[in-house]
């Protein structure tokens, strides 16, 4: 007689699923949080998280050079040099444009490519659902990407100047909401650029390379244009400034900072120079948003 | 307000842009259970589907699915609907469990929640060993059966399958066939649009057929086979003969070959078996057989007129 076997195979079948349910709001809440965690590699391969958090990285070493900068001359005459200010460091987070040129197409050309936004859609969510879904992950992501080196910065600067923290945060107390005001134009700007530019193809690599050439030709553009027009190098800009499209957030951050657009800048003391700049800024954005809303409006 | 129908149209009309009119008045009520939606290409099922999931506004007439009228609220609805679209639609660098979770998270479920129902639905498709692999190495049953998995995950009241054994090979339609027939046992109502009427027959207990956008039949599969039974009769020779004093008789009949005719059943059965073995003994001919035959969907539909 054979000894009885000691393992035994269930046949689990089917349960049905008597837990928690979200709404719309729910799914929504989903696919902001799937989006961010795809773009940061989160629960992916290595692969995936080296470019993210690299950047994170680079960008934050601005801010960590001018701590040091800041502790070694702090006994010395050059004490209140700084390497970077806020209002520049808007600026360099140009780096996550490398950033956005990678994570934009892929929040979206792979829906599209691969034919899953039917499967999304039968979801209880809409097309206007996706399209605030992506562009406040890829907002949410840059403002990280941006606003967490400045915190470095501010944070750095604190506890190493010669003053003493409190009287840094007494007298920096305005860049507590200039830095996050600024971090998010420029982000919301990037993001909805970038989605609306990377909807366009069903392919990653053709929309990366348009997002990158866009910037880069544009800028090139607009500086031979304003160029063209002056006598010499330094001698002003002009509304034609305004073609690149970089040049935009961040002369909304000088509108953020100073109160004014930097007069070293491509459009700096051109008349209505400020208010193009918010024209332009809430065109490009508006504008993407339509574009994006038009992409996705097949399921109402 | 949730009632026992999976669905109900009435004078259900949609005209693309374009000018098609895909469907046209489509008026049924559908219960619940496994009801074949079966039609040729291009006969509106596909269109039904996304009526049904309200990612179309019809243009005239109101379909309710679950007893929840699409049109009230066309993104609530889907709560409640699982779909398995026809072609090709997962992400080749994904793992078919992180999909089906995914998925199951975008239907609301939570996170944890999804993760623990993608494991479980995808056992139960027969992928658990394959779950943790990308999709692109997978066969196309496989994917197949990952698209049905993503289909119930948030455990819906009813699933539209958009020919769901397409592109198989008869190992992986058994198979399908075999897990589209379980559905019903699990609580979930099944809307399989096809044009395998031999599908619907098999795993549907009804069925609706369309054509141009046209309601042609609707009904439980079994009774329109019955009603539309046949008889075969297999006697030694004369089979026209006979065919001719049936129809004398007012029964049709089809003659086949020299030995064997289909013999039409309209109403009682006993009646024209009784006179088919009297009219064959009245000829002459040795009767050989007489074997109940149902009609199958395919001649069924072949057979409606337009």
């Amino acid at each position: 007689m054979n000894a009885p076997s000691a393992g035994a195979v269930y046949d689990r079948g089917y349960r049905p699923y008597e837990g928690a349910r979200g709404g719309r709001g729910a799914s929504r809440a989903a696919l902001v949080r799937l989006s961010i965690r795809r773009a940061l590699g989160l629960r992916r391969s290595w692969r995936q998280k080296v470019l993210p958090w690299s950047l994170l990285a680079i960008a934050s070493i601005p801010a960590v050079v001018n701590v040091g900068v800041k502790y070694i001359t702090r006994d010395t005459p050059a004490a209140d040099f700084d390497l970077i200010t806020f209002r520049e460091y808007v600026g360099v987070s140009t780096t996550l444009l490398l950033f956005v040129a990678v994570t934009a197409p892929d929040m979206v050309c792979p829906d599209r490519r691969n034919r899953v936004l039917p499967l999304i859609f039968a979801r209880p969510l809409t097309g206007n659902d996706y399209v605030l879904a992506k562009v406040g992950a890829l907002t949410a992501i840059l403002f990280g990407f941006g606003f967490l080196p400045q915190v470095v910065l501010f944070v750095g600067q604190m506890f190493v100047v010669r003053g003493g923290a409190l009287d840094f945060l007494t007298e920096n107390l305005e860049v507590l909401w200039q830095v996050p005001a600024a971090v998010a134009l420029f982000s919301l700007y990037l993001a909805t650029l970038a989605l609306a530019i990377s909807a366009s193809t069903p392919r990653r690599v053709v929309g990366g390379v348009t997002v990158l050439a866009t910037v880069l030709i544009s800028a090139t553009v607009a500086t031979t244009i304003v160029r063209a027009g002056n006598d010499s190098f330094f001698e002003g800009g002009s509304l034609w400034g305004l073609l690149s499209v970089i040049d935009v957030p961040l002369r909304m951050s000088d509108l953020v900072f100073l109160g004014h657009v930097d007069p070293e800048s491509l459009v700096g003391g051109a008349p209505g120079a400020g208010i193009g700049v918010v024209l332009v800024y809430a065109a490009t954005v508006a504008g993407s948003l339509g574009y994006l809303v038009h992409r996705y409006r097949q399921v109402p | 307000m949730v009632d026992d129908l999976l669905l109900r149209t009435d004078g259900l009309s949609l005209r693309y842009p374009a000018g098609t009119l895909a469907l046209d008045e489509l008026t049924v009520e559908v219960p619940r259970g496994s009801v074949g939606l079966v039609g040729a290409n291009g006969a509106g099922k596909t269109t039904l589907l996304r009526l049904a999931l309200g990612q179309l506004l019809p243009t005239a007439g109101t379909i309710e699915v679950v007893g929840r009228p699409v049109a009230e609220d066309p993104v609530g609805v889907r709560a409640h609907i699982g779909f398995m679209p026809e072609h090709d639609c997962l992400p080749p660098d994904q793992t078919a469990a992180d999909v089906v979770a995914t998925l199951g998270e975008l239907a609301g479920l939570p996170p944890r929640a999804a993760r623990q129902r993608a494991s479980e639905v995808l056992d139960l498709v027969g992928l658990d060993e394959a779950r943790f692999r990308p999709i692109g190495g997978f066969s196309t049953g496989m994917r197949q059966r990952t698209k049905l998995a993503q289909a119930i995950v948030a455990d819906p009241e009813v699933v539209l399958l958009d020919e769901p054994t397409a592109g198989l090979d008869p190992i992986g339609r058994e198979e399908m066939l075999a897990l589209v027939g379980r559905l019903a046992g699990f609580g979930i109502s099944a809307l399989v649009a096809t044009h395998l009427l031999d599908d619907v027959q098999r795993v549907c207990d009804r069925v609706v057929m369309i054509d141009g956008g046209k309601l042609r039949h609707a009904g439980a599969t079994q009774a329109l086979l019955h009603r539309t039974g046949a008889v075969r009769v297999q006697v030694d020779e004369g089979a026209d003969r006979l065919a001719e004093v049936l129809g004398a008789a007012g029964v049709a009949a089809t003659v086949v070959d020299d030995a064997t005719l289909d013999v039409r059943i309209d109403g009682d059965e006993g009646r024209v078996l009784d006179l088919v073995r009297d009219r064959a003994d009245d000829l002459g001919l040795a009767l050989y057989a007489l074997t109940t035959r149902r009609t199958s969907l395919d001649e069924l539909f072949v057979d409606q007129p337009t």
